[in-house]
């Protein structure tokens, strides 16, 4: 299989196209490659559809790993351009996601169990009326410990849009606030100065909910309650508000 | 799946690369350790931000060393050591009001924190978590 001919006769005008771009240096070769080889791209691309980024955009990003292909193939190897370009293809795909912070390739046990995660944790929170343990969860589900934490893991490849709103629960958790101790080493600030001025690039919802957990002190739990989201919802645009506002500190 | 916890105090200990691919690693490993102590799933949430963001002020150095002090009660996280003379302004200086700062979201997610000196001027940051009593 790593034979021009092997792949038909689409191979050969492949071919001529890298010669002309590679030896007499026609950029419109380049062109005609890479709209000859778009479909492959499509196609490869369809594959990491449903993980939050437009098909577009993936589509985009496939596409600079075929002009890189097309850029560094060498006639004298004589490999098929489709063989030499899905891995470059798939390999920039699967750089964007994992640049974006986001994991790929979850096996579907783990997606089904995180999926169950967010109503366990709301159940067993109200049951118990605080936080529970990986094990309690672990109970709950019929998994094991390590099966939760890597559940937890799966979910935080799951992208913006994909993080829709879980009702929240409607009982009164009530729960008694931990945190507030005199620090050691550290005294801890005694006026909670407000946030607003540094919130100001985020949407109103993660504003709402940065003030509340960092200016007013709730916990994820009381949090949640309040906006009608699951903790573990609350969890992940907390720190994906703080990755943001890092971002743009540092742009 | 909590095993009942040595009275004595457990150390773990984990050296990384920085970086977001790396992140899921240090998550696990301290899942792992909030599941012998039995941490609730929040305050694991907490302890995982607390480590992450210092994680991610460290900088342009190539990795870093995680060591996970494990007692009955309680687990204790240094990070470091730390080049980043940031960090040291962020921790130690006042914190600037209306900045949601990496000491704002120490002081609000662990129960404690502090640095210590490491050799060579670098620093390790100290985050202690305790499990709440059931």
């Amino acid at each position: 299989m790593t034979t021009a001919s092997a792949h038909g006769p689409s191979a050969n005008p492949d071919r001529e196209l890298l010669r002309r771009y590679h030896v007499d240096g026609d950029v419109s070769a380049r062109e005609a490659l890479v709209e000859r080889h778009l479909p492959l791209v499509r196609s490869l691309a369809r594959r990491y559809a449903g993980r939050g980024e437009s098909l577009e955009d993936i589509e985009q990003v496939g596409a600079i790993g075929l002009i890189k292909a097309i850029d560094r193939y060498e006639l004298a190897r004589e490999v098929a351009l489709t063989t030499y370009a899905t891995p470059n293809v798939v390999g920039e795909i699967k750089r964007h996601f994992r640049d974006r912070g986001w994991t790929i390739r979850i096996p579907r046990a783990l997606q089904e169990l995180n999926v169950k995660m967010s109503g366990a944790v709301e159940r067993l929170t109200v049951r118990k009326g605080r936080s529970p343990t990986i094990a309690e969860l672990a109970d709950e589900l019929d998994a094991t410990p390590e099966q939760i934490l890597e559940a937890v893991e799966a979910g935080s490849a799951y992208s913006p849009v994909s993080l829709s709103a879980s009702p929240g629960t409607e009982d009164d958790l009530d729960l008694m606030e931990v945190i507030g101790e005199e620090d050691k080493e550290f005294a801890r600030t005694d006026e909670r100065a407000s946030l607003e001025p540094a919130l100001g690039e985020l949407p109103e919802r993660e504003r709402r909910i940065l003030r509340m957990r960092f200016e007013e002190g709730l916990t994820q739990t009381q949090i949640a309650d309040r906006v009608g989201l699951s903790q573990m919802h609350v969890s992940r645009l907390i720190r994906r508000s703080l990755e943001d506002m890092r971002d743009t500190l540092s742009e | 799946m909590s095993a009942p916890a040595a009275p004595h105090t457990e150390l773990v200990e984990l050296e990384t690369p920085i970086g977001r691919e790396w992140e899921p690693v240090v998550r696990l490993v301290l899942g792992g350790v909030a599941d012998r102590l039995g941490l609730g799933f929040e305050e694991l949430d907490d302890l995982q931000l607390a480590v992450e963001r210092l994680f991610a002020e460290a900088g342009a150095q190539p990795s870093v060393k995680l060591v996970l002090e494990l007692s009955d009660d309680r687990v204790r996280a240094h990070v470091g050591p730390l080049r980043e003379a940031t960090i040291a302004a962020a921790l130690q200086g006042p914190p600037e009001p209306g900045q949601l700062g990496l000491r704002r979201v120490l002081e609000t997610v662990v129960d404690s924190f502090g640095v210590d000196e490491a050799e060579g001027g670098e620093l390790v940051v100290r985050l202690e978590k305790r499990v709440p009593a059931r």
